[in-house]
């Protein structure tokens, strides 16, 4: 049922924008009223544009704005992108034809459509990422500007990859946009949430396990990659981590843990929990969809009524999310995983991929 | 922004009108608003919302129910998804529904009107939106509060004052209200009610006790006239602005409500005295005011302040904050002059 309590994430419209505005040299357009750009410009803090149509455009069509913004911001001699919102895409207007003159990049992505993965996954696929088989190294896939963490994620993957001596080639959806048809035919993943399917996936790096996997299949496809002193790092941090777990669990009890995140986040943070600290997973709350075939029992979190119900059931003592989350937590400790974050700024940008 | 604003289309750029009704609605206590639209629009609301209450002391979440329309309510109608989750949102028991359109709901001719009349067995209060159709920001905040008003009944004025049309999203909410209850302590006069900010349902009947409305700035006025003729009560335009300006609020207030004013304004001039002597180290100081233009009322009030303190404007001064909205009262002058000096020693 699509009716929802206080919804918890951001619809198609945004993850388009969120996909787009990560690239550098792209200027976004979201086409709709200022009400639609007012949120995802807030959101993403990046430098959207807007149409913010109003009722006239509405009754008498919106070709003229429409063709107005794109000749003000076609001066910047970035390429341009136009996301469509709700009310445009049901005008009928046919945009691709008024667009069809300018090089312009139309991503029919309105709120209605679907929600905030879809949209980036439809973005992304207009862009029409391409291969090229010369290209050295591995794309760096799942990083998203709406992710808190995406900075940091990114800087952790080109520490190690540098460390391991492979280049990085394209980051999805954080690069220079021309980059995008020049992907290495290797990717590497953050969030396979929002995965490009770009390359062949050499796999994750969340947590220790799947990141000293996914180097080591570097290694086996990657001419001149040395793991030794990503796995040696990986090593004798993982010892520390041991060590100070094991340490906790010398005086307390292992937490009783909600986690409520993208799929691959809560499913990272249940995996590292149950690992080092025999952490009990009371629930896993999901904003995205699993993949399917996942072994993992997810039930999905949407909104903030059916967040409060999964900790009233499960009464955690330790809750994982966002600052939807936090507001019901209480006394009970609270970690941020999960946009949005709000109340916190942070001078460094942390990573969860990586070690 | 970008983009400038074409002079026949400011309206562009003044945000939705459904945020600016769910400022509103969401501040009336057990009661649950319903965004009729796709998840998106309410999740964007939710979460502004949400932020805010945060940055407000952790005051309560917003509760926002969505119908959630998806593509096939968009090309078959939804209004059957509007019956659905009003038939779930009455379960809950709440004090009172509000149901508020959006764009998208509104261009495919959903008539959320007639189902809001229904029988739910709690007040369901359609209140004009439809985003960007319906207006501006400021229009839905203006249409929540007249549709709000009409489940008061007029009665006898018992000499209070209401507060009408407080910025809800406002960083500075509380203690503007704060600085409103302290100037009209000064008359000797009370606030009836705060329409509409954290009052409940059952409180907005008392709306029509009031004697006199202080709107919080003159974009309300068509809810100050929509009371006017409802209830009978005048209504002084805006909230104080600037040291004359606090002085004459007082004035006006005393008028309007028949009660001396001469010991009032007495004591709030010592009270200006002694914010501005506390500022003193500051004069002579050349400083450049970052603010929206020369002539703006904001601009007004920032040079009535450095001239209070002898202070120098010029463009290469010390290049101090100006508020975006104006400094409520002798407090608002206070905290700004702060913000100066923070700017002055940086």
């Amino acid at each position: 049922m699509p009716e929802c309590t206080n919804p918890l994430w951001p619809c198609a419209m945004t993850g388009a924008a969120a996909c787009l505005a990560g690239f550098d040299g792209m200027t976004v357009v979201i086409h709709g009223s200022s009400g639609c750009y007012y949120y995802p410009t807030t959101l993403l803090h990046a430098p959207l544009y807007g149409t913010f149509i109003i009722e006239e455009e509405v009754i008498f069509g919106s070709e003229q704005r429409l063709l107005q913004v794109i000749k003000e911001v076609a001066s910047s001699g970035q390429r341009i992108a136009v996301v469509t919102t709700c009310v445009p895409s049901i005008l009928g207007e046919d945009i691709r034809a008024i667009l069809a003159s300018h090089d312009v990049l139309l991503v029919d992505s309105p709120g209605f459509s679907g929600d905030f993965e879809s949209g980036y996954r439809n973005a992304l696929s207009a862009l029409e990422p391409r291969i090229n088989p010369e290209k050295p190294g591995v794309n760096i896939d799942g990083v998203c500007i709406f992710d808190p963490f995406y900075r940091g994620n990114v800087r952790e993957l080109v520490r190690l990859l540098s460390k391991a001596n492979v280049p990085v080639a394209t980051v999805f959806s954080a690069d220079a946009i021309s980059r995008v048809h020049e992907a290495s035919p290797f990717t590497i993943g953050t969030n396979s949430d929002i995965a490009s399917g770009v390359g062949e996936n050499l796999g994750g790096t969340l947590g220790m396990k799947e990141l000293t996997e996914t180097f080591n299949r570097i290694c086996n496809v990657i001419e001149g990659a040395d793991a030794r002193p990503v796995l040696e790092e990986i090593a004798s941090e993982e010892e520390r981590i041991i060590q100070v777990c094991d340490k906790f669990l010398r005086r307390f009890d292992p937490p009783r843990v909600a986690i409520f995140s993208w799929a691959s986040y809560a499913a990272f943070a249940a995996d590292t929990l149950r690992s080092y600290l025999d952490a009990e997973i009371a629930c896993i709350g999901t904003r995205s969809t699993p993949s399917p075939g996942s072994a993992r029992v997810f039930e999905r979190a949407e909104g903030l009524s059916q967040v409060q119900a999964l900790v009233e059931e499960h009464k955690p003592d330790f809750i994982i999310g966002s600052s939807f989350e936090r507001s019901v937590s209480g006394d009970t400790a609270f970690v941020g995983l999960t946009p949005p974050l709000q109340g916190k700024v942070r001078l460094a940008s942390r990573p969860i991929a990586g070690i | 922004m970008s983009l400038k604003p074409l002079p026949s289309n400011t309206s562009r750029f003044e945000g939705c009108t459904l945020t600016g009704a769910l400022s509103v609605t969401t501040s009336v206590c057990n009661s649950i608003s319903v965004v009729h639209g796709p998840r998106g629009c309410a999740h964007h609301n939710f979460s502004l919302l949400h932020a805010t209450a945060l940055e407000h002391d952790g005051v309560g979440a917003p509760n926002i129910q969505s119908t959630g329309l998806l593509e096939n309510e968009i090309i078959f109608g939804g209004e059957a998804a509007l019956e659905r989750t009003l038939a779930r949102t009455a379960s809950l028991c709440p004090a009172c529904i509000f149901v508020l359109s959006t764009c998208i709901a509104d261009a495919i001719g959903d008539d959320a009107v007639a189902v809001s009349r229904m029988d739910w067995g709690v007040p369901v209060i359609p209140v004009p939106t439809g985003g960007f159709l319906g207006g501006v920001f400021e229009k839905g905040v203006n249409n929540a509060l007249c549709t709000l008003s009409d489940l008061a009944e007029p009665c006898s004025p018992e000499g209070t004052i209401n507060i009408i049309g407080e910025k809800n999203l406002e960083y500075e909410v509380e203690e503007n209200s704060t600085e409103i209850f302290r100037l009209l302590s000064l008359l000797g006069l009370s606030v009836n009610i705060r329409f509409v900010h954290n009052i409940s349902h059952k409180d907005i009947s008392h709306l029509g006790e009031a004697s006199l409305n202080v709107l919080r700035d003159p974009g309300a006025a068509p809810v100050g006239d929509h009371l006017k003729a409802r209830f009978g009560a005048a209504y002084i335009p805006s909230f104080p602005y600037g040291i004359a300006g606090t002085l004459q609020f007082l004035e006006m207030t005393a008028a309007a409500c028949g009660v001396p004013f001469h010991s009032a304004v007495s004591e709030e001039i010592s009270v200006q005295e002694e914010v501005l002597a506390g500022f003193s180290d500051l004069a002579g100081t050349r400083i450049a005011l970052n603010e929206p233009g020369n002539a703006s009322p904001v601009s007004a009030v920032a040079r009535e302040v450095a001239t209070a303190l002898k202070m120098k404007v010029s463009d290469d001064g010390y290049r101090v904050p100006v508020p975006l909205d104006l400094p409520v009262g002798t407090a608002g002058i206070h905290r700004m002059l702060h913000r100066w000096r923070r700017a002055i020693h940086a």
